[in-house]
């Protein structure tokens, strides 16, 4: 815990605000105690000025006896801490002090055991006066100062340190609460999301973004599971006709045709379940994007000609028509393949779903910037109720249950338009017949399209 | 013919082993990757046929190792279901051609047929294709059937050589399929059915002796008697 504590972002960045705090009041506290140093002196030295003037004075009117006497006067003052000196050639004449080399200007003395700052000038060329104060004083006020610095550095510290611990408790608080959500979502509580205060710090802006992803993977899992579930469930039943077929083989047939017919017959079913589950597969693979490295540049107009030249005499045979309208020459990106199969679907349920005589048409036009491709039968058409339903896997008409296929034809249509981009969609206008209509994004820079 | 068989599933492995045995051919078999290169490797067999997941060294990179090394045997990729690109992938590998599993027998033996036949073409391309009495210029893009001009579509055209260039040998709906229209999955509608049969209206009638042949159950062959 404790080490866990010391190692939050918090308590880092508490730490490093202190240490900065620290650096600036050490910096500052040395600044103050140079400038009151520098400014006691100035006035002990201002004092003594003054004092030497007063004493120049004196001699000036009235001589040296009356520079003796405002000596004595200033040393007789009432809380005198002055220091005086007058002498003449290196002789003591008045005054406190031994005599001392004769220095004019600012001076600092150690006499009788003081440490002495002030001022000597000379009254004439051999007569010499010294005024200055003891500077032990002006020590006692920096070690004060010193000391109530300290005080407050300490306490400042302190401070910073007690916040920075309630800092990293607070934070270290909310992330193990979002640490702690996340387990118990990991450990199987998929409706638990992780705590918002509602402040909308950052933490509760990191909390949300969780949440929302949570919020996604779970609907993705509840999707999933309810496809797993439908394709358990719809592939059971033709597994179950294999086994009647089998079963059934197995009972009735008596001659060896017989036999190797109810096998054949078997060995379609099982293809036809095959078929459905690598169809699924296909699907599932087309839903997961992969396919959209393989995308070029591709000519819908010239790729309706050649589905057009594919099935027309597939249409023909089953008893229908089927004519390709304006194919423009109109670029898109795509994967050919895919495209090959979402068309080959569309136009095999109109030529499978339809009674003879259908015609069928394919169609491409531009409308601003799609590429708009329709497949459109006068057959008798779907309900519109059921147009949603259509493009959902394994759905399956009642009308066309006793048609090969497992309904996932339109499901793998949607896939591939949707990977493309394009709106797949049925379009009521073909009264009563079906258009499957499906709009391409033109990509704007493509020089064909302009 | 000798053929190589690398599958690690003991019965797809003997599934195929009974069908190629039953078309006379003479298979090994090997069950991992490494074990598959090195026989491989060590040469004698017309064919390769391997499936892509193995253990030790997948099938991919040991086609491409056998490439590098110049190695051309004729290899026949096999693959579980789905993938949408193992096919492009097995054939940027070296491969010649490739199959998903589940696939039934004349589909493998028609395969098999059709990658050791391209093995040995020389390298040169063809100019003109001959079968008895028909006759295709790739260049003009013609076909005569006893010195009369036959007028065939494009995809006709296209069928057409394909079967030509395989004369004498099976194809099977899913490799018409695959190298006519460039399809690669399962069509509802018998669209190989309709265009052959187009085709074959084309070429065979009015004449005594048919060239296009059903073979019932795997799919047709041209043969020129």
């Amino acid at each position: 815990m404790r080490n866990r504590f010391f190692r939050t972002e918090g308590f880092r960045l508490s730490a490093l605000f202190a240490g900065v705090f620290a650096l600036s009041f050490v910096i500052l506290g040395g600044f103050v105690l140079v400038i009151t140093n520098q400014a006691l002196r100035d006035q002990i030295v201002a004092f003594s000025a003054t004092d030497i003037a007063a004493i120049r004075d004196g001699y000036a009117h009235e001589g040296e006896y009356e520079a003796r006497e405002v000596i004595n006067q200033l040393m007789a003052a009432p809380a005198s801490s002055g220091f005086y000196l007058l002498q003449r050639n290196g002789k003591v004449l008045d005054g406190n002090l031994p005599a001392m080399a004769s220095r004019a200007g600012t001076l600092d003395v150690t006499a009788a055991g003081h440490k002495i700052l002030g001022t000597g000038a000379f009254l004439a060329s051999d007569l010499y006066v010294f005024s200055g104060s003891d500077t032990t004083r002006l020590q006692a006020v920096q070690a004060h100062l010193l000391k109530v610095m300290l005080g407050l550095f300490a306490a400042a510290l302190l401070l910073a340190v007690a916040c920075g611990a309630l800092v990293s408790r607070s934070f270290l608080r909310r992330t193990d609460a979002m640490a702690t959500a996340c387990r118990d979502i990991m450990n199987g509580n998929l409706k638990l999301r992780i705590p918002v205060r509602g402040t909308g710090d950052e933490l509760d802006r990191l909390a949300e973004a969780i949440n929302d992803m949570l919020s996604r993977i779970a609907a993705l899992m509840e999707n999933l599971s309810q496809v797993s579930n439908d394709i358990a469930h719809d592939l059971r039943t033709p597994v179950t006709h294999l086994r009647h077929r089998l079963e059934r083989a197995q009972a009735d047939s008596k001659s060896v045709e017989e036999h190797r017919a109810a096998l054949e017959a078997a060995i379609a079913k099982a293809d036809e379940i095959l078929g459905l589950f690598a169809a699924l597969l296909r699907i599932a693979q087309i839903e997961g994007g992969a396919r959209r490295a393989a995308f070029a540049a591709l000519d819908l107009g010239a790729l309706l000609t050649q589905m057009r030249d594919l099935f027309e005499p597939v249409a023909e045979e089953a008893g229908h028509t089927l004519e390709l309208t304006n194919p423009e020459t109109l670029t898109v990106r795509g994967d050919r393949q895919l495209l090959v199969q979402l068309l080959s679907n569309l136009i095999e349920n109109a030529i499978v779903h339809t009674p003879q005589g259908t015609h069928i048409r394919l169609s491409l036009a531009r409308d601003h910037d799609r590429a708009v491709v329709r497949v459109s039968d006068d057959g008798p058409g779907v309900p519109r109720e059921e147009h949603e339903r259509l493009f959902r896997r394994l759905y399956r008409r009642e009308a066309s249950r006793s048609q090969p296929g497992y309904g996932l034809g339109l499901a793998l249509a949607a896939a591939v338009a949707e990977l493309h981009g394009a709106d797949i969609s049925i379009v009521g206008d073909a009264k009563p017949g079906l258009v499957v209509q499906i709009s391409f994004p033109l990509p704007s820079n493509h020089p064909e399209n302009a | 013919m000798k053929i190589l068989l690398i599958e690690d599933d003991p019965e797809t492995a003997a599934h195929i082993v009974y069908a190629l045995k039953g078309a006379g051919h003479d298979i090994t078999v090997c069950h991992d990757g490494l074990e598959g290169l090195e026989a491989a490797r060590a040469g004698g067999h017309a064919a390769l046929i391997v499936d892509r997941m193995l253990p030790r060294l997948d099938g991919l990179t040991l086609v491409r190792r056998l490439r590098d090394e110049a190695n051309n045997i004729p290899a026949l990729f096999l693959t579980t279901m789905s993938g949408l690109d193992d096919r492009v992938e097995g054939l940027q590998a070296g491969g010649d051609d490739y199959l998903v599993k589940p696939f039934a027998f004349p589909e493998l033996l028609a395969r098999v047929h059709a990658i050791t036949r391209r093995g040995n073409t020389p390298s040169a391309e063809p100019v003109r294709l001959c079968a008895g009495d028909l006759e295709m210029d790739l260049i003009r893009r013609t076909v005569h059937r006893a010195g009369k001009a036959i007028d065939l579509q494009a995809q006709e055209f296209r069928l057409l050589e394909y079967l030509m260039r395989n004369m004498g040998r099976v194809v099977t709906r899913a490799m018409l399929l695959e190298n006519v229209w460039d399809l690669h999955f399962d069509p509802r509608t018998n669209i190989v059915e309709t265009h052959m049969s187009r085709l074959r209206g084309k070429v065979d009638r009015g004449h005594g002796d048919e060239l296009i042949h059903t073979v019932r159950g795997s799919g047709y062959i041209l043969r020129a008697e």
